[in-house]
């Protein structure tokens, strides 16, 4: 089923609403939903991944970044994502826990309306009708509009597994005639209705199909499927003449070609026109493409044409073809143990593997391409098998698990030896740091800023303006002191007298000076004592976050070693424990496709008897025959 | 005899036609497996042998598979399963915590609004001048960015600090022309991880597309 639809332009970047939306379409939605901006690119991401197939790394990528809480805005959405895109990998029991989560923590009701409706499928999936039932009744009118058809295709499955038929056909008038899922639902119900004994019904909804309009390979396929069954309940309803009519819809170069030959013949021989019959009889077994020797209708059609050649009393040519029936049917029980022998050597599933070479896990191939192994012509009825696609598809998810699993661990190796470098590093690198540290003597730097602001605190309160002087006024005052130090001793003489005076006058101007220049000079220090308390502060930081450094970074190295440690050991448990499954599962797969081919065996004997009567039964004809003419001589 | 040779060939007609025709929709993506369309349970009638034949169609109904029981081999399968994604997803945190650490992460994003007039075909990003991807587009990566998705096309590491991205956009722009167009953006890298969107979109007003860059908070 594709999940895909067609979005609208205008919401390109709508991905939140649609992603749910996506995740259960069937059909491609005509109209764009409504629009809802990516408000966080790791959910984007995520969608990135699912709008291209890739639903693990999309659902890994998604808890991981749960995990780092980066989805938070689209937290509901990316729940109902995740669980949508796990039920696609048939985790039903996860699926339905996250679900059932959503409703209960009051999620908001468009986005419970469509964890009830998956809730829905797949209680309908695990068989549980009545509580599927139950959760399609919760549903309310918030289901975005590509889901409203897949509702609609529920309701109606719910319905036929009651025995409803009237019921579902009534809900699925509902839906639009040009629907692929609808036309899917109306074959199927065309179908429920003739097996349930509506034929008139059964048979009106077939035929809607059969002459629908198909655009697509795929419509037409199925509208072969549906022709070919109108006609055999039509030869089942002893209306042969209706049977050929529906019969002759069929193309002939389709994969039920060979089925609508058959019964073209089947229907002729039923109006008593064997000649007629004999023309796709003998197209049958004419060997020509298409026409595979070991295809069940064309082993039929062997047996036919000799029951035509008799009924037209062609007796010698009815006789050769049983026995060219005979040697067929054989040959073809012979080729039937071939394929057996082969499928159990394992080469079914690696032909099928090798065929449909996928990156990921889950369902993106054609399981109808036939693998290269001899006599694939009898797989196609096993390959046909829901339970056998099913098999398959998980066989192959586990093969993908098992790869997965290996890659895990080549990377953690590497992992661990860059974990071994960085502590070498690490070790190499800390003494040469702790060198450097140890060069600055935080300690004594701090007594000496103490010592400093001890004295500018001084400084300010005596009011020593000479303390905050700088370098040129502290070599006037020693000047002034020097030369005042010099008059002293120069005794009393008038001209020393003069210039002692003068020498007090410049004293009094440079301690005028002084005082005015204080307040800058005692803001100047105060800043610079400011600066190197932040160079301090930044250097014990730096101290103490090496010393940090120096206690976490092994703490670190450590922690990430033993999660190394813990994921090499579940990785080690998982590994065995996949490969054991995985033999297990091929073998399940390897019995669902032997006992197909058993099956044919069984048909393949049937007929062989069936022949050998014939053939016995047209020699005592033959015989009888001969009496009256040995009698009459 | 021929009246008795065609009920005996319709029997074996029945036994061959045992095989189903459920109209089982090809299962193309599983996103929602399909429950109706499923195992196939009929038989086809035998043309010649009316009294013989039952309706032999292919049905829906029969889709309805009973619920795993626990131990059984589908059981141990889902449960597989889970171990091995929830194993990913540790594997992954630890990937991203180990080489991507918060402190210097660095995400680009690439994004595309619209882009009716722009066809992308590749992408070159220069972080701090030295390039870091180049970006080749397959068709269903450009159908994934016009749905919505938003590309992580580069995971790196960073130091706190001021740095540039310039990114180069390549593909066919209006009127099938070949289209090369940069953006460029500075920011600012602290402590936390960086996420920017390289986002392309479409201006109506001047018919030409757009490039421009957002930083996420």
């Amino acid at each position: 089923m594709q999940l895909h639809f067609a979005i609208g332009r205008a919401a390109r970047r709508t991905s939140a609403a649609l992603v749910s939306v996506a995740l259960a379409c069937a059909v491609h939605a005509a109209e764009p939903p409504k629009p809802s901006v990516v408000q966080e690119p790791h959910y984007g991401d995520t969608l990135f991944r699912f709008w291209q197939d890739q639903y693990f790394t999309a659902i890994t990528g998604l808890m991981t970044s749960q995990h780092f809480n980066r989805v938070a805005q689209h937290a509901d959405e990316a729940e109902v994502l995740r669980g949508g895109m796990l039920l696609s990998y048939g985790m039903h029991k996860e699926a339905g826990e996250i679900f059932a989560q959503l409703i209960e923590r009051g999620a908001a009701p468009s986005v419970r309306d469509r964890a009830w409706f998956y809730l829905a499928k797949i209680r309908y999936q695990r068989g549980f009708i009545e509580q599927a039932e139950e959760a399609m009744a919760r549903i309310e009118n918030n289901l975005p509009l590509a889901l409203q058809e897949e509702r609609v295709l529920l309701q109606s499955q719910l319905l036929m597994a009651r025995g409803d038929f009237a019921g579902a056909a009534q809900v699925l008038e509902t839906l639009a005639k040009s629907s692929s899922a609808g036309l899917y639902a109306r074959y199927n119900l065309g179908v429920a209705l003739v097996r349930s004994g509506d034929l008139p019904r059964g048979i009106a909804m077939l035929d809607e199909v059969g002459k629908a309009p198909a655009p697509s390979e795929e419509f037409k396929a199925l509208r072969d499927k549906a022709n070919v069954a109108l006609g055999f309940a039509a030869l089942t309803d002893e209306k042969p003449e209706a049977a050929r009519a529906f019969l002759e819809r069929v193309r002939l170069s389709s994969m039920l070609s060979n089925k609508a030959l058959l019964g073209f013949g089947w229907a002729s021989s039923a109006l008593k026109e064997h000649k007629r019959a004999l023309v796709p009889w003998t197209e049958l077994i004419s060997g020509a493409p298409g026409r595979d020797a070991g295809d069940a209708a064309v082993l039929e059609a062997r047996i036919a044409v000799a029951y035509a050649y008799a009924e037209l009393g062609a007796y010698g040519q009815s006789l050769e073809r049983y026995q060219d029936a005979i040697g067929a049917f054989d040959r073809e029980h012979v080729a039937l143990d071939e394929s057996i022998g082969a499928i159990r050597k394992g080469k079914l599933l690696d032909g099928l593997l090798e065929k449909n070479p996928g990156e990921e896990m889950g369902w993106f191939w054609n399981i109808q391409e036939l693998p290269e192994m001899p006599h694939a012509s009898h797989l196609n009825q096993v390959l046909a098998q829901h339970e056998f696609q099913e098999a398959f598809k998980n066989w192959r998810d586990l093969r993908f698990l098992s790869k997965n699993l290996q890659g895990w661990a080549d990377t953690l190796g590497i992992y661990n030896d860059m974990l071994s470098n960085r502590r070498q590093a690490y070790a190499d690198r800390l003494p040469k740091v702790r060198d450097e540290a140890g060069k600055l003597n935080i300690a004594e730097a701090t007594k000496r800023r103490d010592a400093l602001a001890s004295e500018l605190d001084k400084a300010e309160l005596d009011a020593d303006h000479a303390a905050v002087a700088d370098a040129v006024r502290r070599a006037q005052i020693e000047r002034i002191a020097d030369l005042q130090v010099l008059l002293q001793r120069a005794g009393t003489d008038p001209e020393v007298a003069a210039a002692a005076d003068r020498v007090r006058r410049v004293a009094g101007a440079l301690t005028w000076q002084l005082a005015q220049e204080f307040p800058d000079r005692l803001w100047n220090a105060k800043k610079a004592l400011r600066s190197i308390n932040m160079e301090i502060e930044l250097a014990q930081a730096r101290d103490a976050a090496l010393a940090q450094a120096q206690r976490d970074e092994p703490a670190r190295h450590e922690a990430f070693a033993q999660r190394i440690a813990t994921l090499e050991g579940t990785i080690r448990a998982l590994i065995p424990k996949v490969a054991a499954i995985t033999n297990e599962q091929q073998g399940q797969v390897q019995e669902l496709a032997v006992a197909e081919l058993t099956r044919q065996k069984e048909r393949l004997t049937a007929y062989i008897t069936q022949a050998r009567f014939a053939v016995a039964q047209l020699y005592d004809r033959a015989a009888l025959a001969r009496k009256p003419d040995e009698a009459s001589k | 005899m021929s009246a008795r040779i065609a009920s005996l060939i319709a029997s074996a007609i029945v036994l061959l036609h045992a095989a189903a025709w459920a109209a089982d929709k090809p299962a193309a993506t599983p996103a929602a497996p399909q429950p109706a369309v499923a195992s196939p349970v009929s038989t086809t009638p035998a043309a010649a042998a009316p009294a013989a034949s039952t309706p032999a169609l292919g049905t829906a109904t029969a889709a309805v598979s009973p619920a795993a029981a626990p131990g059984s081999l589908d059981s141990r399968i889902q449960d597989l399963k889970g171990d091995v994604i929830r194993l990913n997803r540790d594997l992954l945190v630890l990937e991203e915590e180990l080489l991507f650490p918060s402190n210097t992460q660095v995400a680009l994003f690439v994004s595309m609004d619209v882009g009716k007039m722009f066809e992308l075909d590749s992408v070159q990003i220069k972080l701090d001048d030295k390039v870091v991807t180049n970006y080749l587009y397959t068709p269903m990566e450009v159908q994934a960015l016009h749905r919505g998705g938003v590309q992580r096309v580069y995971l790196g590491n960073l130091k706190a600090g001021t740095h540039e991205i310039v990114a180069f956009f390549t593909g066919g722009g209006p009127h099938f022309r070949d289209y090369k167009r940069g953006a460029t953006v500075k920011f600012d890298k602290g402590t936390d991880p960086k996420y920017i969107e390289l986002r392309i979109k479409d201006s109506t007003g001047k018919l030409q597309p757009e490039f421009d860059v957002k930083i996420w908070q």
